[in-house]
């Protein structure tokens, strides 16, 4: 009996051993497990902080081309208006000294009446035949319109680089479309024309920072594929329970070997030094966590067509089946 | 000037071309966003100064200006842009071989008093001849003038004197002190010259060489993707070609010749150097680096008459 209760003793301390072992050796592979995950967490946070860097210097590049132009404009006007208006100003000094001189004329007099009858229209056409105020009138209202369109580019820089909110909200992606648009214009104005489809579409719950990210790399990307002249199609419907957002390019297309990696990390076919490698991963890797997917199509030498898919908010759905049954 | 300045303006922008008429408003102006009117109006109404946006949806600026170069030469040549990336402003010296560059917004008083004294020059100053100078006069020019080298870096001079070497009497200086003798002591054709190096900042040697001695050009070397001080070295030092690292020899070679069949031509044609000229530098804001201060200012200054007999 004893020896059967020893040889118990003996296995249960011996099972308590290799448990304790067990346990330890698990902590410590925990332990590498999680710095693991740590320094992934680490070079992803990063990555992302990189490539959010780039899209920066993007959109600096961007909107220092688009500001400039109405600036240009702007401070040309106001400064010619003032010149113009000086010029004017002389005219109407020497009307009003030139009037000042009956002042101390008896106008009962004939010479009088008659010299003031001479001057008056003389008077009232170097008035009525300057230029000057309908000049000034014409670069005023363009000077207006400069800051309309700078501050529509700055409502529009807000909106895209959500600079005040950092969370997830109701969006409409046709706002995303556009100001990403308009970010990257400067990168196609001169070749590439757009084309915007834009469907009224349900509202979508995301991180708009974050989607506007996408939006811009998939642009960009677009615009790098066609070397030369192009049309880049944007286009935005509902299908059933999502979003879809398409950009369609005419450029070289994507050879069919490269097609299944470009989602990959590092995997680039640009020069060395020109791409990440990391755009389209982080496109890839938003869109997961936002419970969206990607799809891509794309026949060499004509082009490529990337969708992203964004699923509808349930209470946004609702009141956009109201407003689609409405015929208007 | 008693005669109306023509001036011919292309933007994409309306708003842009109504407020140059308006400040331009005492001379003849003409404005379009049509690339091809304003290649048809540059001859047709004999246009003196050039004054085009760099991004349109049609054209790039720098294309249309080579364009007019063709059709109009002895006009002069404005780049207005809003922001310029290295590629146009490389673009707008070796091909359109533009007067000036422009940033937008502009200083009114500034563009002014510019394209006042482009007209001058479009209608005083005699445009050099537009065919390439003769192999005989090739070989001559090869022979009296040679290429000056400002280069610190022994990667750069070697690669500079495999590709040149055979071809011209390359001269080599690793600092200005040198590259002054060498200057003082030899006709040149031709200066080559880093922007920037371990050494220090070459530019103001280029933009002072320039300044009084507008006859040689100068070929920059440079491996900064630095759109501002390319645009600097056009302005205030006229340069005439802008090469990239790493140096490519059929564009170097190609890009050196045509230097030094602009300096055989300026040399038969020195009435016509004021198209090539500069004032002061204004980016140093007057201010010299302190190797200037030996007395180099003044021996630049001394040049011409040691040189150029047949010229001064």
């Amino acid at each position: 009996m004893i020896w059967i209760l020893a040889i118990l003793l003996l296995l249960a301390a011996a099972a308590l051993i290799w448990l304790w072992l067990a346990r330890a050796r698990l902590l410590v592979e925990h332990q590498s497990a999680s710095e693991a995950l740590k320094r992934m967490q680490t070079t992803q946070s990063q990555v992302m902080h990189t490539n959010k860097l780039a899209s920066l210097g993007q959109m600096v590049a961007g909107v220092t081309h688009e500001i400039n132009t109405p600036l240009g404009f702007l401070r040309s006007n106001a400064q010619v208006v003032t010149e113009l208006l000086e010029e004017h100003m002389q005219i109407v000094g020497k009307i009003a000294s030139a009037l000042g001189k009956f002042e101390q004329v008896d106008l009962a007099q004939p010479q009088a009446q008659e010299a003031l009858r001479r001057l008056l229209p003389k008077m009232q056409a170097a008035l009525k035949n300057d230029e000057r105020i309908a000049e000034s009138r014409a670069l005023l209202h363009d000077a207006l319109e400069g800051v309309d369109q700078i501050s529509s580019l700055v409502k529009n820089l807000k909106g895209f680089a959500r600079v005040d909110r950092d969370g997830q909200e109701l969006w409409n992606v046709n706002e995303g479309v556009e100001s990403a648009l308009m970010i990257a214009n400067h990168q196609m104005k001169d070749r590439i024309e757009v084309i915007k489809n834009l469907e009224s579409v349900p509202l979508v719950r995301v991180m708009p920072s974050q989607i506007n990210q996408v939006f811009l790399n998939l642009i960009t990307n677009a615009a790098q594929a066609m070397h030369e002249r192009g049309t880049l199609t944007v286009s935005s419907r509902r299908n059933g329970e999502t979003v879809e957002i398409e950009f369609s390019d005419t450029g070289s297309g994507i050879p069919s070997a490269v097609l299944p990696k470009i989602f990959d990390p590092f995997f680039t076919t640009k020069p060395v030094g020109e791409g990440t490698g990391l755009g389209l991963s982080i496109v890839h890797k938003i869109l997961t966590s936002h419970q969206g997917d990607i799809k891509v199509h794309s026949t060499p030498g004509h082009g490529a067509r990337f969708t992203v898919i964004l699923p509808v908010d349930h209470a946004a759905l609702k009141s956009h089946s109201a407003i689609t049954r409405d015929p208007a | 000037m008693a005669e109306k300045i023509r001036i011919l303006c292309i933007d994409d922008e309306a708003r842009i071309l109504r407020a140059l008429k308006a400040l331009f408003r005492e001379h003849e102006v003409h404005t379009t966003s049509d690339p091809k009117l304003a290649l048809l109006w540059a001859k047709s109404k004999d246009i003196d100064v050039v004054v085009c946006d760099q991004r349109m949806p049609q054209m790039l600026g720098v294309d249309l200006l080579r364009e007019i170069k063709q059709v109009q030469p002895r006009a002069m040549r404005l780049l207005l842009t809003g922001y310029s990336d290295l590629t146009a402003v490389l673009a707008s010296v070796n091909e359109s071989e533009v007067y000036r560059f422009i940033n937008k917004p502009w200083d009114n008083t500034e563009l002014r008093d510019l394209v006042t004294q482009a007209a001058n020059i479009a209608r005083d100053v005699p445009i050099l001849p537009s065919a390439p100078i003769s192999d005989s006069e090739k070989e001559q020019a090869r022979r009296t003038a040679s290429v000056l080298v400002i280069e610190d870096d022994p990667d750069t001079q070697n690669r500079l004197r495999e590709i040149l070497g055979a071809h011209y009497t390359v001269r080599f200086a690793n600092n200005a002190e040198r590259a002054m003798q060498l200057l003082e002591q030899h006709e040149t054709g031709v200066v080559i010259s880093e922007a920037e190096t371990n050494a220090g900042d070459w530019t103001t040697l280029i933009k002072l060489l320039k300044q009084y001695h507008p006859q040689i050009p100068t070929v920059v070397i440079t491996d900064r993707a630095n759109a501002q001080l390319a645009i600097d070295l056009i302005n205030e030092g006229q340069v005439y070609r802008m090469l990239i690292k790493p140096v490519r020899m059929g564009t170097c070679r190609l890009s050196v010749e045509s230097a030094i069949g602009h300096y055989w031509q300026l040399k038969q044609n020195p009435q016509a150097l004021r198209r090539f000229s500069v004032s002061a530098p204004k980016s140093t804001g007057g201010l010299l680096p302190t190797w200037l201060s030996g007395g180099l200012l003044e021996r630049i200054k001394k040049l011409p008459r040691r040189l150029l007999g047949s010229m001064a």
